[in-house]
This record gives structure tokens, sequence and C-alpha cells, in this order.
């Protein structure tokens, strides 16, 4: 009865002339053609009468504002389409009858693999035992909280070794595209219970693979064009502190454009080499680009302008870190009876050398 | 009767305090839209004031959640697939949705979280809250009030250089005494200072920055990176209980945290190797002190921690550091995530599936994630 007297409203709604009621997508805003809104909103508000899903069916509404334009009411989203989604509009009339829905799509899911690993650092092959950091480049940004399952290293046997890096730290760069990986550092201080039981996570002589799946996704939701494996050995530990009195500068002449190099008897932490150490000459801080080589062994530095005849000096912050974290002066782990070093308080040092004709 | 009149004098002097203490806690917040990068770790301050660590602008943000209007009675809140929800108000698959800190207003005994839309670097930071009815509502932050403190040092030198790829990743932040302290990890430098940093905000550099070491066998010394802490109350002496990256559990005097102190922390429990500790709640239950510990590959422990003042420094080579506070490990406790205290008896749990990590690093349970009320066991 109830199904007949609709259908004879609706006929005579029809028979009348009254446009049919749509719902258009335009623009990004959700619109309802075809329906006479009223200016201000019911009681139970505009989402009683018109909302749009993008989850289940107990799941609530999209969060947005609605506009009341030309007696065409509007839905406007807070945030913005999101790849691969399908929209659920839904017209609910206050008069009655059966909800009006349409269907949009969102933009269509990225499906074509780009993002591959661009460097791996340290790029030495053998890594001390007491390695503290691993950096990985990406060449676009990637997802985050995928380390666990797709970032392993693997012993000589092709086991995967447990309770190697910090469980559940991920440290990503804003950009998306540079993962630090920690390994435990409970594993590398000595005398902590990780330690005495487990041992350093890398063994002195043995061959490792670092293994990074291609199946981790970037932040498109797309797997990589490739994986990455790399072998490397363990080495000794490292336990005495970078030494600049150890380093080696080549400065070049004046009026050259050339570089000058520092060269250092150990790896040293990548991405500190970018910005803790500078040169400043006759003019203050020298302006010119930084660049690293031999396994992190050697930093260069080339000078936007020619180098002018002078006393310069290489500043160097005593935070610099090697492979295992120890800075200028002061060990990861210091041994309190040994007193191995002294006692470095300043935030930098300088080491001086001239340019001359 | 006598003792009545004191109590009730005391009772008086509290409330003055907190009307002193409180009074303007609002005022130097500004109306506007919160430029947020990103949002992680949370703490609750005075007056229903929410700080919100963007590790992505180096900075924490204060804002007036205006949820101040106190509890009725005994909370509960239960929201499964709380994920599933936030994801349908903000249009994106579910699994797009990280939800990264879990707190509770102390006055509204709402739940607030700070998540994620999208895993890219991308992603738009939210802040969720959901109350004892289970409605989940997004804070709108084109204009609220508020204030932030920068907590990056001076800008890059080469100001050309592509974008500055060194970030420090709040990982716990509470507010202890006018204070807030802030810790957190470098992406680059291994050495992390704990701050501390007077609300209102001035300037981060007014603030106590800690150096905080850990010592094993009183024979090495590490400087330590704090991961989570907790501000605690032993025999009448305000500490923080803090757990380093490197597993052990300390306790450390709030009188020792002074600007540029190098301060040791005192190991009071040394939770095993390849786990890290993930948020922690003290509470008292039966006559007793414990201390309810969520990690991340041990599961949730709970620590006897009656007499943890009996706890001897670690000051000469012969004390050993596993102390060991005996704790004992709540099996019924799986996948938790995060965790927070609600009132005296119960705690907010969000929990989820395993990670798809080997078993001894799941990585973050995945969904459907489920809010929860537990009693405190």
């Amino acid at each position: 009865m109830t199904v007949g007297v609709l259908a004879l409203l609706l006929i005579a709604s029809l028979s009348a002339g009254a446009p049919a009621i749509s719902i258009q997508l335009e623009g990004g805003v959700f619109k309802v053609a075809g329906w006479n809104a009223p200016s201000s909103a019911p009681a139970r508000g505009w989402e009683s009468v018109f909302a749009v899903y993008t989850g289940p069916a107990d799941a609530p509404p999209l969060l947005g504002t609605y506009t009341v334009e030309r007696a065409t009411l509007q839905f406007h989203p807070r945030f913005p389409f999101a790849a691969g989604m399908r929209y659920r509009a839904i017209f609910r009339s206050s008069a009655g009858g059966a909800p009006i829905e349409k269907i949009f799509d969102g933009p269509p899911a990225a499906t074509v693999a780009e993002a591959r690993i661009e460097s791996v650092y340290p790029s030495a092959p053998v890594l001390p035992s007491n390695i503290l950091r691993l950096y990985v480049y990406f060449s676009a940004p990637m997802s985050r909280g995928e380390a666990a399952a797709h970032l392993h290293i693997l012993d000589s046997k092709g086991k995967v070794l447990e309770g190697i890096f910090l469980p559940g730290e991920e440290l990503w760069d804003p950009a998306g595209r540079r993962l630090t990986m920690t390994f435990d550092p409970g594993r590398i201080k000595r005398g902590l219970t990780s330690n005495q039981a487990m041992g350093p996570p890398i063994a002195e002589g043995k061959l490792y693979t670092l293994v990074i799946d291609r199946a981790w996704r970037d932040a498109r939701g797309v797997p990589m064009t490739e994986g990455l494996r790399k072998t490397f050995r363990g080495g000794p530990a490292i336990r005495m502190p970078p030494d600049p009195k150890t380093w080696r500068i080549a400065p070049p002449q004046a009026g050259a454009s050339g570089g000058l190099t520092i060269a250092f008897p150990e790896p040293m932490n990548y991405a500190l080499l970018q910005r803790m150490i500078e040169v400043r000459g006759p003019r203050g801080v020298v302006p010119g680009t930084v660049s690293i080589g031999h396994d992190e062994m050697e930093w260069r530095f080339n000078p936007r302008d020619r180098w002018e005849a002078g006393s310069y000096r290489v500043v160097v912050d005593t935070a610099i870190e090697d492979l295992a974290g120890n800075h200028i002066g002061q060990p990861f782990d210091i041994d309190v009876f040994e007193h191995v070093t002294e006692h470095i308080a300043t935030q930098t040092i300088s080491l001086p050398f001239a340019i001359t004709r | 009767m006598s003792k009545t009149v004191i109590r009730l004098a005391a009772g008086l002097f509290l409330a003055a305090l907190v009307v002193f203490t409180t009074a303007g806690a609002t005022d130097n917040l500004m109306p506007g839209k919160v430029d947020l990068k990103s949002a992680g770790a949370l703490a609750f301050g005075p007056d229903g004031i929410l700080f919100i660590g963007d590790s992505v602008a180096g900075s924490v943000m204060a804002v007036d959640t205006n949820d101040r209007t106190p509890a009725r009675g005994a909370t509960k809140i239960d929201v499964q697939g709380i994920d599933v929800k936030i994801a349908a108000l903000v249009g994106v698959a579910p699994d797009q949705i990280m939800i990264n800190d879990v707190k509770v207003n102390p006055v509204s005994k709402n739940a607030w979280l700070s998540a994620s839309r999208g895993r890219g670097a991308d992603a738009a930071p939210l802040i969720v809250r959901v109350d004892a009815a289970g409605a989940v509502t997004i804070l709108p932050l084109d204009n609220v009030r508020h204030s932030s403190v920068s907590l990056t040092d001076a800008p890059v030198a080469n100001p050309a250089a592509r974008q500055n790829p060194r970030m420090m990743t709040i990982t716990d932040m509470s507010y202890v005494n006018g204070n807030l302290m802030v810790a957190g990890l470098s992406n680059e430098e291994w050495s992390s200072a704990l701050r501390s940093i007077p609300y209102p905000f001035q300037n981060a550099k007014e603030g106590a920055t800690l150096q905080i070491w850990h010592s094993s066998h009183g024979r090495y010394e590490t400087e330590s990176p704090v991961r989570t802490f907790v501000p605690y109350s032993i025999a009448g002496k305000q500490y923080i209980l803090a757990a380093y990256t490197c597993t052990p559990l300390v306790k450390i005097a709030v009188s020792d945290l002074k600007p540029g102190a190098k301060v040791k922390g005192v190991t009071i429990a040394d939770l095993g190797s390849g786990n890290q500790p993930l948020d922690m709640i003290p509470y008292r239950k039966d006559g007793h002190d414990y201390i309810l510990v969520a990690n991340s590959s041990l599961g949730v422990v709970k620590l006897r921690a009656d007499s943890l003042e009996t706890y001897p420094a670690i000051d000469s080579p012969t004390t050993v550091d596993v102390a060991g506070v005996p704790y004992d490990k709540i099996g019924a406790l799986k996948n938790v995530q995060q965790m927070a205290q609600l009132d005296a008896g119960d705690a907010l749990i969000l929990t989820g599936k395993p990670g798809t990590g080997p078993a001894w690093n799941r990585g973050a349970p995945v969904g459907p994630i489920s809010l929860e009320t537990i009693a405190l066991p």
C-alpha cells in the first residue's frame, strides 16, 4: 500500500514537470541539483539530508562544510580527495522517499612503480661490530611504518638476524626520503644485559647481507622498482673517538678553483659530515659545496669562488661521529676506569691551514 | 577534629594554589590557524591545554582544547575500529591512518589522539577527540587559540641546500611543575638532550637542556636519549621515571634537572634485550605501588614499585645495574600500542593485530585498531 502511494506521488511529481533530483560533483564540491534547498539547515543538520561516505555502512560520513547557493545544497569536504577512494553521496529528502545515492570515484590510485633505493650508508664493505646507525636514501617519499617488515640483515647462511635494530623505531627526514635505522644500543653499550646476553649486533669476521624488500611501498602506496641486497663483513669494534690530529688536510693553491680535501683514517657518519665541518677564511665562512667519498673517509669541499691567499681553518663540530657513535673527545661508552681519552668540553675545534701563492 | 581542620586548610591551600597556577594558563594563546606539520607526542597541561609535538616543524604547539567540562562520575571509553572511524571522517583507507599518541584530558576524561592522514611525508596531522559516548571528532585547526615554541637551533648555514634532512623525533612529553619536558631522538647524531621548557612559552633556549647519561656496572657511561618518561613521586620526592632507548628503566630526581646539568639516571630495572618501553603508568592499588609498562617486544609488564626509594644509586663499580624491581607479565594485554591513565583505577589502551614484521620486531600493530578501557591490573 505505502509503496503504491509513494509510486503514485513520484509519478505525480514527475508528471508535474519537477526536475529530477540528482547528485553532482563539480570542482571537488558535491551538489544536490533539482532540489530546492531551504536557506537554513534542518533541525538535525544538513548531514541528515545529504552526506558523503567513504567508509563502511556503520562509519561516520566525511567531514566538511555545507553551503546553499541559489537554492542548491553543496558539500565541501574538509580534506582533499584521496587516490583510489570511492565516494558514496546520499541524499535523503526531508519529505521522505527513497534515498538518492550516487557513487563517484576519486583520482585513480597510482600503480606504476617509481621508487628505488638510491644509496645506503655506511658504504664501506667492512662495518664495525659496534655500528650504531644506517642511512637508507630513497628516490621518492616512502610510506612510514614498514621498516620492521621490509628491512633485514641476514647472516652468512641467509637467516634473518633477530633483535638487531632498535625495535619499533623508524627515524625519517621531513621529506620521507631518508630513513635512519638504529642498531640496538643495548647490545652495543658494554655492561648491559643485552650486550652480555646477545653480544654486539655484528660479529667481527662474519659475512652479512642487508636486505631491503621491493614490497616496501612508497608514499603513494606502490612498491619499489627493485629491492636491495648489500653484503658486508663485520670488523673490529671502534672504541676510540675520532681524533682530528690524525686527519690530513690537503689545501689547494691560491687562485685555484679546486677543492680542499680532508682524509680521515676511518669512515665517518655520512649525514653528520654534510653539516658539521665548515671552512672559514679571511672573509668568514667560505661558501661552497660538500661532497663525501672514499667510503666516507674523505670530505671534499669545492668553494664557490677561487681561493684567495691567506689563513684559513677547518672548523669541526665536536659532535661529529664515526660509525659507532663515538664523537670527538667522547667515546660512545666511556670506560671510566681506563680514562682512554681526555674530555673535550668545547663545541668546535679548529684545524688551521694556509693557502699560499 | 584538629586533623580535619588541618586537612581542610591544606585542601583550601591546594585549591588556591591550583587556581593561582592555572589562572591565565590560556591567556597567552592567540586565536588563528594552527600550522601543524605533523602531530606526534601529546601531553596535557593546565586548564585543558594540549601540547602537541610537531617533529617535522621542530616545535611544540600548545592549543586550547576548550575541553574543560569536568567528567561526571566514572568514564569508560570503548571504540572498536577507531582507525576505520577516523579514516571515514577524513576520506582515506584505514591503513592510511597512523595513530601516534593517546592521552587523557585529566579534567574531562576525554581521550585525545594524534594521528596522520597518510603514511608519506605529506600526511596531514589530525588531533582527534573521543568522548565517553564513543563520539569521534576531529579538532578543526583553522581557528584555535594556540602558541608554539621552536626546538630547533639556528637555521641551517647553507640555505641553498635542499630541505634540511635533520629532524628530532619527539618521543614523549610531560608537563611537570610548570615546565614541559620534551624527550626526543635525532635522526643524525646520537646525543639528544632532554629539554625542560617553562610554560607559558617564551623561548625554548631559556629552558634547561639536560644531558642524560646511563652507567652500567658503574664503569661504562653512555649519553642516552630518553625514549619515554613519566612524572613520579617517591617517598615525597618528585622524580621522573625514564626509559632509555637501551632498555633500562631509571629514576631521575627532578631537583637534579638543572640547566646544562649532566644527569645520571639510577637504574631500577632492566627489562631485557631487544625491547623498548613505549608508555608507562604509575598507579596505586590495594595499598601497593605499581608501574604498568607497555613495551615494543615484551608486551605489558607490571613492576612492583613499593619502596623504590630503597634502590641505591650506582656509584661504585661493584654495583650491579640489574637492580631488578620485580615485575609480572600481563599476558592478557596483547599488541598494546599506546597506553594512558584514565583515572585512579583504569587505563586506556590502543591495540591492534600484530604488525607484519618478524616475531622479535612486529612493528606497530595493524588495524582494526581499538581504543578501550581496562581496569589497572
